[in-house]
């Protein structure tokens, strides 16, 4: 990996609270450029607002984030131009169908025209969406809606993706189709997702950072992280968890 | 082994009321609790006069009787939906026949402030019974219970009615129509009664009793076997209604909750192959054609202009009708007060495209320009020229660039200083007319605007009195600068504090211990102010500023104007007076809860 250059993304003392809730706190990664990136955590432990701070959608307590060092709270439109981003559970212009979505915010983009609808539909046609042509964003499945976002987040061909949860509710056709997209694009960009599905995140990533209770406890390549065991080991070792199941509920079995 | 058996009805009741009651604990904090007791207030006091009406004036009481039926059945539809804190969605799993689960979400739904105010305003009946002996108190008082429960199950249908059949752009619209009528009827509906002959007349005597909400009047009146049998038929309408709400809510349940979505046909136009603001007008522009929600409140809005004005000409008087375009613009501006909240967090796309909540905020101000622009100005001319009202000319040209320029400039400046956080559009349950935002926010953000774009118009009504056609000078300057300056100001805030306004969406409003909200207001002051903005209009608009043009125009009718019921020595004082009160009531309104959120008050508390 080269070293003289910028680091996709580096986040610098992160730290959120939510009322008397610390969500975040004192959070530094750093993604080098290239890779592909495994941020993982059990729920609640912080990875949305981790991102969406990262990424210029929720302004942080303090701390600061640069990517390809831009920063990007004091250069913001500098810094929005570089990433695509999939936020987990935001909502979308609902009603524009997929193709009027992503020429909308294409042309919003400046992009030509032309290149818009080439893209437009290598996307919808790549993730399965062209058949839904009438269908308004409002009425898609889940699975949809995500495939929808994904599509949002590379129509500008960006150096940068921040996928949350990039894999939650699509089917496995459609999620091996992702993983193709990303493997491609990481020939040249660099991408950033959170996930809890460890195997996952083991076959994809090169590098993963681990997050519990806002902190991180481990970054870096992923052979360093998990050491000998498999990732889902080592995470348990790591967030300290206790498996439980085993106790109570007697009454479902008598 | 699975548990089969359901709890029977009367559990099952208790159980909703139980969880009604949790449910609106628990959301008893800051705003809402102060909103409850102001409500609760406000129906108390209203629960009052109704009594009051039966003792001192009996005659008028079906008439107040159907004002609570007439709440009942538009309240719902003004608030986007009605209470629906006990969703049937909840219970679609129990295994429980429709009808029992209809009866138990019943007695949920009387678990409230409203129904306990109405039973209030009801013990009217026993009241007004005393005057036919012992036996009008008693059937006084089963009349009460019995019309109570009719009013909540009107209520409850016609929220299950709306819910299931809004599904098409013509249906949106008849809502939209119904209601803007309404509205119009309770401001203006003296008017066409006068017409015919007033409160006199046989036929409204017997159209109040007809109606649901006096059906225990007649029986008090009646002779013991009709007050029996008009009883009876009352319980039969209930049991009919509690028959039908099952079904419909049975139907709701299973039909797919589509979001307020028109159904479509053939492939959509292509956008157009522009850049910035125009193709975010084409965006916005897809949204109001393709969103029930937004087509109810146009209709609302352009049918309250519509017929406010011409209730007015049942009496020949055609002062109003030029104005019908000027009213629809003021309306059409508060029904879309709430653009951004209306998109929920469909912001963030906006905030992480470089440089695009400029092209938004102007998108937004030139769509909703199109949509109501054409459409006002038509109205204008259209009124003014079939008014035969010479003197209105100047006022229309003046006045419509103004409300227009001014109307599209406010709508997207509040839309990001006073943003009233809903669910997102896709998370929204078998309403299509509800937004899920508070309703009580979105409605002083409407009155917000129903204030505010007039007072924008306010320099250039001067300028017309001085010179008219100075004035419509004026009116095109204001409405030019209002438009691009307003416009201007919401969205450098889009770009400063656009992470903010997502969150707010996101996480609702953060809580701020040290900040005072309007809750902290004292009750007194609450109630004060809720009054002030419910009748404030009555003395500034109908009795002092309307007087104040028919004594500039030289007109004479005095229908209903105090002011010129008066010697002329003291009709300026009193269109004055009048005047003065409306804006005072206004100015305290607005003012006091203002001053509390201050950050002076904040550290002298």
């Amino acid at each position: 990996m080269p070293t003289h250059r910028e680091p996709a993304l580096r986040t610098i003392g992160f730290r959120k609270a939510f009322g008397d809730h610390v969500a975040v706190d004192d959070i530094h990664l750093t993604v080098p450029a290239g890779s592909f990136y495994g941020l993982v955590g059990p729920n609640g432990a912080g990875k949305t607002t981790t991102l969406a701070m990262a990424v210029g959608l929720l302004r942080p307590d303090a701390g600061s984030a640069e990517i390809f060092g831009v920063d990007v709270w004091r250069d913001t439109v500098q810094a929005k131009g570089l990433i695509g981003v999939l936020p987990d559970g935001n909502a979308m212009p609902e009603r524009l169908t997929g193709r009027e979505v992503l020429t909308y915010l294409g042309l919003l983009r400046g992009i030509p025209h032309d290149t818009v609808a080439e893209r437009t539909d290598e996307l919808l046609q790549v993730l399965e969406l062209d058949t839904a042509e009438r269908t308004l964003v409002i009425e898609y499945s889940t699975g949809m809606r995500k495939k929808i976002g994904l599509a949002v987040a590379l129509l500008h061909a960006p150096r940068l993706l921040v996928l949350d949860e990039p894999f939650e509710a699509v089917d496995p056709v459609s999620a091996a189709t992702i993983r193709t997209i990303l493997r491609r694009f990481t020939g040249g960009g660099s991408v950033i997702i959170s996930s809890h599905v460890m195997a996952l995140v083991e076959q994809l990533c090169d590098h993963v950072g681990v997050i519990s209770d806002g902190r991180v406890v481990a970054a870096g390549p992923l052979a360093d992280v998990r050491g000998a065991g498999t990732l889902e080991d080592a995470f348990v070792d790591l967030v300290g968890a206790r498996t439980g199941g085993t106790e109570g509920l007697a009454w479902l079995t008598s | 082994m699975a548990h089969l058996l359901t709890p029977g009805p009367a559990a099952m009741a208790k159980l909703m009321i139980r969880m009604r009651l949790t449910l609106m604990r628990n959301s008893l904090g800051g705003d809402d609790a102060a909103n409850l007791y102001t409500g609760v207030s406000v129906g108390l006091i209203l629960a009052a006069g109704t009594i009051a009406v039966a003792v001192l004036w009996p005659a008028y009481l079906p008439l107040a009787l159907a004002g609570w039926l007439s709440g009942w059945i538009f309240g719902p539809i003004l608030i986007g939906g009605g209470n629906e804190t006990l969703r049937p969605e909840y219970f679609a799993m129990l295994p429980a026949t429709p009808r029992r689960t209809a009866a138990a979400l019943l007695a949920g739904a009387f678990a409230g402030p409203a129904p306990a105010a109405n039973l209030i305003a009801l013990l009217s009946l026993p009241v007004y019974g005393w005057r036919h002996g012992p036996a009008g108190v008693l059937i006084g008082l089963v009349a009460a219970v019995i019309t109570l429960i009719t009013m909540v199950m009107i209520s409850r249908v016609v929220v299950a009615l709306i819910g299931l059949f809004v599904r098409s752009r013509a249906t949106a619209a008849t809502v939209g129509v119904a209601t803007g009528t309404a509205i119009a009827l309770c401001s203006n509906g003296w008017a066409p009664v006068a017409a015919l002959g007033g409160d006199t007349a046989a036929w409204s005597h017997h159209l109040v009793r007809a109606l649901p909400s006096g059906w225990g009047v007649a029986a008090i009146e009646a002779p013991w076997p009709l007050a029996l049998a008009i009883l009876a038929a009352n319980a039969g309408l209930i049991a009919l209604l509690l028959a039908s709400w099952a079904s419909l809510l049975s139907r709701r349940v299973v039909s797919a909750a589509r979001g307020g979505v028109p159904p479509r046909r053939g492939a959509p136009r292509p956008l157009p192959t522009a850049g910035g603001a125009r193709v975010s007008a084409a965006k916005e522009l897809r949204a109001w054609w393709r969103d029930l929600v937004r087509i109810q409140l146009l209709g609302t809005a352009f049918s309250f202009a519509l017929v406010f004005p011409f209730l007015l000409v049942t009496l020949d008087a055609w002062i109003m009708v030029p104005f019908t375009g000027l009213i629809a613009i003021v309306m059409a501006a508060a029904s879309s007060a709430n653009l951004y909240g209306a998109d929920g967090t469909a912001l963030w796309l906006t905030l992480m495209t470089p440089g695009a909540e400029r092209a938004d905020v102007r998108g937004r101000q030139l769509a909703w320009f199109l949509i109501v622009g054409p459409a006002a100005i038509a109205l204008s001319l259209a009124g003014t020229l079939v008014s035969g009202e010479l003197w209105a000319w100047p006022w229309v040209l003046g006045l419509l660039p103004a409300l227009l320029g001014g109307g599209a400039g406010l709508i997207v400046l509040l839309a990001v200083t006073s943003l009233v956080p809903g669910t997102d559009p896709h998370k929204r349950g078998g309403n299509p007319l509800s937004t899920g935002a508070s309703e009580t926010a979105e409605t002083s953000l409407a009155y917000l605007v129903l204030i505010a774009v007039p007072s924008i118009a306010l320099p250039t009504a001067g300028a017309i009195l001085l010179n008219p056609w100075a004035g419509v000078a004026t009116g095109v300057l204001t409405g030019a600068l209002s438009a691009w300056g307003l416009g201007r100001i919401a969205y450098r805030r889009l770009e400063n504090h656009g992470t903010e306004l997502l969150n707010l969406m996101k996480h609702g409003p953060a809580p701020q211990a040290d900040k005072p909200t309007t809750a902290d207001l004292p009750v007194v002051h609450r109630i004060g102010v809720t009054v002030c903005y419910l009748t404030a209009w009555l003395p500034l608009f109908p009795q002092g500023v309307v007087p104040l043009f028919m004594k500039i125009f030289g007109i004479s009718d005095p229908s209903w104007f105090l002011a010129l019921h008066l010697p002329p020595i003291w009709q300026w004082p009193t269109i004055i007076f009048m005047i003065a009160t409306g804006v005072l009531m206004y100015g305290y309104a607005i003012l006091i809860p203002m001053r509390l959120n201050s950050p002076s008050s904040a550290t002298t508390r």
